[in-house]
């Protein structure tokens, strides 16, 4: 999962977390796989090396979180970018969504 | 089906006379998938949500309809089912063999989504389900094959 930056709140000064717009190159948007019975594992990892440039065993990390905890967060983006690999995934019929990280 | 060549730019696959004759058949029923399959976002909570997942929608379709010419095209492509023997070679780029998973996988996802999405091998198969039951399994058969030979290759 992505760090979440402490807050450093001052004296007097009241701090709300609420709705700041967040932009679409900021990174706030997590891209998950979840599990389902019919795609195959080997599958899977193959499909997360291809999308994400990463190394076997990575691939084979989050897919195996996949398989055993029914979903994994890949990677947290900015809107376009989370859009542009939620759109990679499901091309290759994976179950994918992107989710705002609050 | 089994790799029986491998350069940078081609793979070649050996293929039984079934597997011949089944591969075409799988590739036809391609696509398989629903297109209200993907949804962007499980909670719907994004920013233009709905545009959003109509581009989502569209890009998805444009992919589909040129796979789908890719695949026509594959299918009345001689060359690439040699005859060699009683077997036949089938030779793809790696660009190819990477849409072919993905066409497979459409056909083995979209089965399994006519099926009912089942958690396990259906129990009882009728003269419905069957050969849907089937397709998933060939798909997933051919996909296995494709990705044995990738891994070989790494």
């Amino acid at each position: 999962m992505a760090e979440t930056a402490t807050p450093q709140i001052q004296p007097g000064i009241v701090q709300t977390t609420e709705d700041k717009p967040k932009s679409g190159l900021e990174p706030g948007y997590l891209v998950i796989c979840w599990n389902d019975p019919v795609n195959f594992m080997d599958y899977v990892t193959h499909v997360f090396q291809v999308v994400f440039g990463w190394p076997r065993k990575k691939a084979e990390f989050h897919m195996l979180q996949v398989h055993e905890q029914g979903k994994s967060v890949l990677t947290r983006e900015g809107l376009e970018k989370a859009e542009h690999y939620v759109h990679q995934l499901q091309k290759y019929t994976l179950h994918a969504t992107m989710e705002r990280d609050e | 089906m089994k790799l029986v060549k491998a350069t940078k730019s081609r793979l070649v696959f050996e293929l039984g006379q079934r597997e011949k004759r089944s591969l075409p058949q799988i590739l036809k029923l391609y696509p398989c998938v629903p297109s209200a399959h993907h949804v962007l976002s499980k909670s719907g909570r994004l920013p233009d949500g709905v545009a959003n997942q109509q581009l989502l929608d569209e890009a998805l379709a444009e992919q589909r309809a040129e796979n789908k010419k890719r695949v026509q095209a594959l299918l009345a492509d001689p060359r690439r089912f040699e005859p060699a023997e009683s077997t036949a070679h089938l030779s793809l780029s790696p660009v190819e063999l990477e849409w072919l998973l993905q066409v497979l996988n459409d056909v083995r996802v979209g089965s399994w989504v006519i099926l009912g999405s089942p958690e396990n091998k259906p129990a009882e198969l009728n003269a419905a389900t069957a050969p849907h039951f089937l397709a998933m399994e060939m798909a997933g058969y051919f996909q296995m094959q494709l990705l044995e030979a990738l891994q070989h290759e790494t």
